[in-house]
């Protein structure tokens, strides 16, 4: 380290800003290594600093404090609003530290929504299979009611006509009755008939009083079960005889093949 | 209000009473509060606070603390700030933006490293003679972290008054030359070589000057602090 200033002067010299050159170099280097001469140094500014008191005495005017209050309320103003905007900066911050405080509810929440979702709609899916099966189900019952109360007022009606076609000599054994309705425009076949040979189908004919035979409906009967079921018949129809006959498999036009039952309206 | 003859103060040893200003010093002084009562005709909570609680409200942004220090030394400072200058409205510029700046950041100030007064003293001049010698330092901020201890209280008016009073008839006492130049290292920032250059003398006479005039006022001045104690 270098020596202590020689002088206690030199340390008032120094505060004064008299000193240059190397004088100045040298009591710099010492002060930034020497504490004691560094409080010496203090003190010679506090005593300097006093040469102040030489001045002539000027109150500066009452607008210098007036200005400087005004500037101090602009500026505690400007830190006010600084800090109320550097609040509102943060508050979009918050909201991912909010989250991420939740995420530990959210995510296994929103997990167990996907996989219900997923069930729901499963569920959903088969609801609907089964209520179209049901709706199925209930035309089909809606179908059979309907047919049932159709076959219900065939029945009943006086006017209706019911005709027994007779077994044909020499072909399979069956019994058949045929009822119909020229007001309703409805004919129902209710018949058992032994099972047509391979290849073969039963076709019922409604045989008119001038004209073609008409197709009433082709039938493949299976041993001990009836075949039941009910037409419209085209109006103005004016039917003389119900016959069933023999056809290939799935039925023909016109009749081809011998007939196995036959009734006289 | 404590007693006149508080021990805190009346047994500082003089050179610290003086010349250290420790840490601590104005708080207890202010609080014990003997000479304080002699010398103060203020009123109000923040004529009697100490420099170093106005600066902590400072702190904490209360602008009644910054108008009590501009009310206790703006008088001070603008009295050298004028005798540097020449120019009132040069001086009141500076002499209000120093205070701002105190505001602004309070924390340049450390009571621990000494006396308020003497900091705002040495900032002031720094200011002057840097607007007056056309230099441009950053607002005196290569001062934040100067210590000055100040050898008087001068926390209020009165004590600045006789300051003034007996600081000016230390100068007058010394021989023409001495005073000149002083007055020119102090007011007008000048160094030795300046001062030779603009006195015309001898370097080293001017050196032997300044050396004894700063003698003879640290004697005088410190005699004349210590006989009014």
């Amino acid at each position: 380290m270098s020596a202590h200033p020689t002088r206690e002067e030199d340390f008032d010299l120094y505060a004064l800003g008299a000193l240059e050159g190397d004088e100045k170099r040298a009591i710099e280097s010492h002060l930034a290594q020497c504490a004691e001469c560094a409080q010496k140094l203090a003190e010679a500014r506090g005593r300097v600093a006093m040469f102040a008191f030489a001045s002539p005495r000027v109150d500066p005017s009452p607008a210098v404090k007036q200005r400087l209050m005004a500037q101090v309320r602009t500026e505690a103003g400007a830190e006010r609003a600084a800090a109320a905007a550097s609040t509102l900066r943060r508050a979009p911050e918050r909201a991912p530290g909010f989250f991420s405080g939740w995420r530990a509810v959210l995510v296994p929440a929103f997990a167990v929504l996907v996989i219900a979702t997923g069930l729901l709609l499963l569920q959903n899916r088969r609801l609907d299979i089964e209520l179209a099966a049901l709706h199925a189900a209930a035309e089909q019952q809606q179908k059979q009611l309907d047919e049932a109360r159709e076959a219900a007022d065939l029945i009943g009606a006086n006017d209706t006509v019911t005709v027994s076609l007779a077994q044909q000599p020499g072909q399979p054994q069956g019994t058949a009755h045929v009822m119909y309705n020229m007001k309703m425009g409805k004919l129902m076949f209710d018949g058992e008939v032994a099972p047509a040979p391979a290849a073969k189908s039963y076709q019922l004919w409604v045989i008119p009083s001038d004209g073609k035979p008409i197709n009433a409906g082709v039938f493949n009967p299976v041993t001990g079960h009836a075949d039941h079921w009910m037409m419209d018949m085209p109006p103005g129809l004016s039917p003389k005889m119900f016959a069933v006959t023999l056809e290939p498999s799935g039925g023909m036009p016109q009749p081809t093949g011998p007939m196995v039952l036959m009734g006289k309206a | 209000m404590p007693s006149a003859s508080s021990p805190s103060v009346s047994l500082l040893p003089w050179p610290v009473l003086f010349f250290r200003n420790p840490p601590g010093y104005h708080d207890a002084y202010i609080k014990e509060g003997s000479r304080h009562k002699l010398v103060s005709s203020d009123s109000g909570t923040d004529q009697r606070a100490s420099d170093a609680a106005l600066i902590e409200r400072i702190v904490q942004r209360d602008q009644t603390a910054l108008a009590a220090l501009y009310d206790r030394y703006a008088g001070m400072l603008s009295s050298v700030l004028n005798r540097i200058l020449r120019d009132t409205q040069a001086a009141e510029e500076i002499l209000q933006d120093i205070f701002f700046q105190l505001w602004r950041d309070p924390a340049r100030f450390d009571p621990a490293r000494g006396s308020l007064p003497g900091w705002l003293m040495v900032i002031a001049r720094n200011r002057a003679i840097s607007r007056l010698r056309r230099h441009n330092p950053a607002a005196g901020d290569e001062l934040t972290q100067v210590a000055v201890a100040s050898p008087f209280n001068i926390e209020t008016a009165a004590a600045q008054n006789q300051l003034f009073g007996r600081v000016q008839g230390a100068l007058e006492n010394l021989p023409a030359e001495q005073r000149a130049a002083i007055e020119l290292a102090y007011f007008e920032g000048m160094s030795h070589s300046e001062i030779a250059q603009k006195t015309g003398d001898p370097l080293g006479t001017v050196k032997t000057r300044l050396r004894s005039a700063l003698e003879t006022l640290k004697r005088n001045l410190h005699a004349q602090a210590a006989s009014t104690t």
